[in-house]
């Protein structure tokens, strides 16, 4: 299977942003974020305390309707959990993410938003990361479906998901913490317990269970929190790399 | 605190009256109500007197609007939705997609039709065709004006209404909720060289030579959901009366006339039929309530999921919880905390056979882990029956 | 006149836009995007107003970018007079543009200097409108986000936003540039709706011009599945089914826009942010690569000699010639290297059905 690419800081205006392409549900999402900002329209909804986390979905072919709202909703209360936004020059401010889908399937209104809601995440994240806001943890999600068969499918494709029994997404943070869970179709609790199970081995990696130590960079990329990681890392490697060469 | 100065007149007083500490220490007063000094031998209670995994008093009442095909009134607590489900004819010569197949789609159906497998599986495939892709379930929610303080007069619907709106036509989706058969309305074009013939024929006649019946319109159900109260957790009273009033909706009877080539409804209430229904899915929503409000943000680094598992455990053994996962949270309690769990499951045969889940989520913070989940389900399909009870008295 | 609301003439073309809520029974209540009613301004219209003074304040108010300082713009300026812009390009020159395709096809990104979006075609199968059966449908979407500019709120529209959508709409969709009539299928029951969709990522001056090179190679770019019409009923081929179809275009028109300076004695093309904020006036002139107008507009700002029009006419035209060059070599590059893997494709499923009769 084909790993999904990103990279970091393409856009001049924006603070941070980022782009995410996930081969395998053919998702490219770009994401932008402008941190910390004055919105002078909101002022109602500024919070005193901390910063205000809006986000806001552009789909690619149509204009947003019922199906975005509900997702920034959920893309809210993810990313203003992880967003320490009590941090000095926070309060008051607004935090904005702007995602557009720019490449994939288009969601039709009613259809499921599981299919995108991973790269969704992972381009919101790395957004905020290259916008240095700071954040609590990291996370990186991931789609399952369950097949007729009983078979856990990772990141089907949107035909895979349409037959899917039913479709569930996990965002797992860096510490192993349960971010966030969606699912839909029809399941019982163990299926779920599996695919959660699933979804941890595919974020984390499995870190503990390998004692050789020969392919610990492989197993680093292939988990989620890796790949997030490797990202920021590449970003970094070729932010300063002046600075090698200098040494 | 300032009062001590003025205190020297009347008796110095430091208590305040309930409400007052309500509003000014919210979480604080939730904390207090949850975890009573263990000298006081008080059980742990909600600052509304309900315990943590209890649901608010629910009512429900069917029929109650006339000009509708069905409709319906769910109260639970302070929260109270109305629905009315209207149907309206639309013919397929106007659905644009209607005389469009793709080739591709044609190919695969010839082959399921060849191999004849899975009968249900290639009529779930033609009820989402016919459903989704054509739209004819059209829910809308709206939280009217003054039915909790800050909805306005002629503001555009809030996001929350929209993301609402959004959920309860996933989720009619998602569970199939209503058979695409119900809203087909067929016309069946007599078979004139049977009729020719006479009737000696007519078993033969029913394999042989009749026409194809075709499609000539579907009911379209716009299922409008008014929230005329708010106190928390709408969207189980919305899903709750969209269910109540599905279940009362009836259809008039529908043919195609083919002499004055439109659809006729009978006026004979007797013709008028019920949608039949796949399985009663239930909502039930929870919060988490944290013991530390400021859990989350303070710069302290959060420790790993087992270490603060190990953690808990340990408090919850010297008798100190540190968080409380509520049931059908009130408006009050939603404003107190961020983490949100929803689990909507049916048990099919009525009751009797296992716990189906048709959709789970949970957001906004991480303190529920699975083995919350696994408690979350069991409640939820708890509250079923007591929702199946109340649903089938109205 | 500057900081002012906008003229009647630009305020109804409001209405002009095209539907944003989609066409289609059953479709439901879309709710419409949220759209701030700019308050009077609270000065009133001044009746004299100084020609020469930059452009600056009015600009920045309107969409609130941030305000160019005093020294920056006399900079600007004052290096204009001398016929020399800020970044040492010619009065005449474009900056770079780079155009790359994604994977479908209508899958445009284009790069205009530190300017920079991504336009999206896409077709779907509809019915006409009632008035015109034998019509097909052309829509361009512009909605321009925060990421673009932070000076942007995400949902609300500004007058950038609806200017140049309307620009868009008069050079392209008016002008006919796609010919409407053939993507009709079944008169008045079927037809294809082609969307435009613009999303912009980076906004350094001069959206319309970009936008518009970006859209018209985009239509050129497209292809549109395949459907026939058997029995009365439209069967649509998939893109690896039958060869998709180009659009029927009819003319390559594209928009050149024009900044003022220096009382319109300084013209440049293809103005950078900074000095779209020091004009003093714009010009925008929409024509194709055989010279023929189909869009002028010199909408606000200070007042040009009617010669000046004629003139920068010739030099849009010359411009647009250029530009219609470098999208079609890029184009045919794309072809070429899509028929070869095409071709690879093929010739690896010939393989594979060896492999198996084997």
């Amino acid at each position: 299977m084909i790993g999904p690419t990103a990279s970091l800081s393409h856009l001049h205006r924006a603070d941070g942003s980022a782009s995410y392409k996930c081969p395998a549900t053919g998702y490219n999402i770009l994401g932008a974020v402008n941190a910390p900002v004055e919105l002078p329209g909101r002022r109602d909804a500024l919070k005193p305390e901390e910063a205000t986390v809006e986000v806001f979905v552009k789909p690619g072919t149509t204009t947003a309707g019922v199906g975005e709202r509900y997702v920034e909703g959920l893309l809210r209360s993810v990313l203003g959990k992880v967003v320490l936004g009590r941090e000095k020059g926070f309060p008051r401010r607004g935090v904005v993410l702007t995602l557009a889908i720019v490449g994939g399937e288009n969601i039709e209104r009613g259809d499921s938003y599981l299919t995108v809601f991973p790269a969704l995440l992972h381009a919101g994240l790395l957004s905020m990361i290259s916008a240095s806001v700071p954040l609590s943890m990291t996370f990186s999600a991931t789609l399952l479906g369950v097949t007729k068969s009983g078979d856990i499918v990772r990141d089907p494709s949107p035909a895979a998901a349409k037959a899917a029994v039913s479709l569930h997404v996990f965002a797992i943070s860096s510490k192993n913490h349960l971010l966030l869970n969606e699912s839909e179709g029809r399941f019982d609790f163990d299926t779920w317990e599996l695919a959660r199970q699933n979804a941890v081995t595919i974020c984390q990696g499995s870190s503990k269970g390998s004692d050789g130590d020969v392919n610990m960079e492989e197993e680093k990329n292939a988990s989620g929190n890796g790949f997030i990681r490797e990202t920021v890392e590449d970003q970094i490697y070729s932010d300063y790399v002046y600075k090698l060469d200098s040494i | 605190m300032a009062s001590t100065t003025a205190s020297h007149a009347t008796p110095p007083s430091l208590s305040l009256p309930p409400s007052q500490f309500a509003r000014l220490q919210p979480h604080a007063y939730l904390l207090a109500h949850l975890s009573p000094p263990a000298a006081s031998n008080q059980p742990s209670l909600r600052a509304n007197g309900r315990a943590a995994s209890q649901f608010r008093v629910t009512s429900a009442n069917a029929g109650s609007l006339t000009h509708t095909n069905g409709s319906a009134v769910v109260r639970i607590g302070d929260t109270a939705a109305v629905c009315g489900v209207r149907a309206e004819i639309l013919n397929t010569e106007d659905i644009a997609s209607w005389s469009v197949s793709h080739a591709s789609d044609e190919q695969t159906d010839d082959k399921k039709s060849k191999s004849e497998e899975g009968d249900t599986d290639s009529q779930d495939k033609e009820d989402r065709a016919h459903i989704q892709d054509l739209n004819l379930l059209v829910p809308n929610l709206s939280l009217s004006t003054g039915c909790a303080p800050g909805f306005t007069p002629g503001a555009a619907p809030s996001a929350l209404a929209q993301s609402l709106s959004h959920q309860l036509l996933s989720l009619l989706h998602s569970t199939r909720l209503v058979q695409a058969d119900d809203l087909r309305i067929w016309y069946q074009p007599p078979n004139l060289e049977a009729e020719a013939l006479g009737e000696q024929m007519d078993v033969d006649s029913e394999e042989s030579g009749n026409p194809a019946r075709e499609i000539k319109a579907f009911w379209v159900l716009y299922i409008d959901v008014m929230i005329i109260s708010l106190a928390g957790n709408p969207f189980d009273a919305a899903w709750a009366s969209v269910l109540a009033a599905l279940r009362d909706t009836k259809l008039p009877k529908a043919w195609w006339d083919d002499d004055n080539e439109t659809i006729l409804c009978s006026d004979d209430i007797a013709d008028a039929k019920k949608l039949s229904l796949r399985g009663l899915p239930i909502a039930s929503s929870f919060c988490s309530f944290e013991a530390d409000a400021a859990a989350g943000w303070r710069s302290v680094i959060i420790p790993d999921a087992e270490e603060q598992k190990a953690q808990e455990q340990k408090q919850k053994k010297q008798g100190m919880q540190q968080r409380w996962v509520l049931a059908d949270p009130d408006g009050y309690e939603e404003g107190l905390s961020q983490e949100r769990a929803c689990v909507v499951v049916d048990k099919e045969n009525d009751g009797k056979a296992k716990t189906v889940i048709v959709k789970m989520e949970k957001h906004g913070g991480w303190a529920l882990d699975g083995d919350d989940m696994r408690q979350l389900v069991d409640v939820s399909a708890q509250r079923w029956d007591e929702m199946k009870r109340i649903l089938d008295q109205c | 006149m500057k900081g002012q609301p906008l003229p009647e003439a630009t305020a109804s073309l409001f209405t002009a836009n095209p539907p944003r809520t989609p066409i289609g029974p059953g479709t439901g209540p879309t709710p419409l995007p949220m759209r701030s009613i700019r308050p009077p301004s609270a000065e009133p219209p001044k009746k004299v107003a100084k020609f020469a003074a930059p452009r600056g304040e009015g600009t920045a108010k309107m969409s609130k970018e941030a305000q160019l300082s005093i020294a920056e713009r006399d900079f600007i300026l004052e290096a204009l007079r001398e016929n020399v812009r800020v970044d040492g390009r010619q009065p005449n020159e474009f900056r770079p543009v780079d155009i790359s395709f994604g994977e479908e096809y209508g899958h445009v990104k284009l790069q205009l200097g530190k300017t920079s979006l991504v336009v999206r075609i896409s077709a779907e199968v509809t019915k006409p409108r009632d008035e015109r059966p034998f019509d097909g449908l052309f829509n361009i979407n512009l909605e321009l986000t925060s990421m673009g500019s932070p000076a942007w709120e995400n949902g609300r529209s500004n007058d950038l936003e609806a200017s140049a959508t309307n620009t868009l709409d008069r050079v392209i969709r008016h002008s006919n540039a796609l010919d409407t009539e053939s993507l009709c299928i079944i008169k008045g029951v079927s037809c294809w709706s082609i969307r435009a969709d613009v999303h912009v990522l980076d906004y350094d001056g001069n959206l319309t011009d970009a936008a518009c090179i970006a859209i018209m190679t985009g239509l050129q770019h497209f292809r549109r599945p395949d459907a026939v019409v058997k029995d009365g009923r439209v069967i649509v081929y998939g893109v690896e089914e039958r060869v998709p179809v180009a659009l029927n275009i009819t003319h390559k028109p594209l928009s050149i826009t024009f900044h003022t300076f220096n009382e319109s004695k300084n013209v440049i093309m293809d103005a950078s942010l900074k000095e779209e904020q020091a004009s003093e006036g714009d010009l925008i002139i929409g024509l194709n690569s055989a010279g023929e107008l189909c869009y002028v507009s010199k909408m606000e700002g200070g007042p040009v000699d009617p010669m000046l029009i004629v003139n920068q006419v010739s030099k849009a035209w010359e411009k647009a010639k250029e530009l219609n060059i470098v999208i079609e070599s890029v184009l045919r590059a794309d072809l070429t290297k899509r028929a070869k893997a095409g071709m690879a494709d093929e010739s690896r499923a010939e393989n594979d059905r060896l492999m198996a009769t084997e």
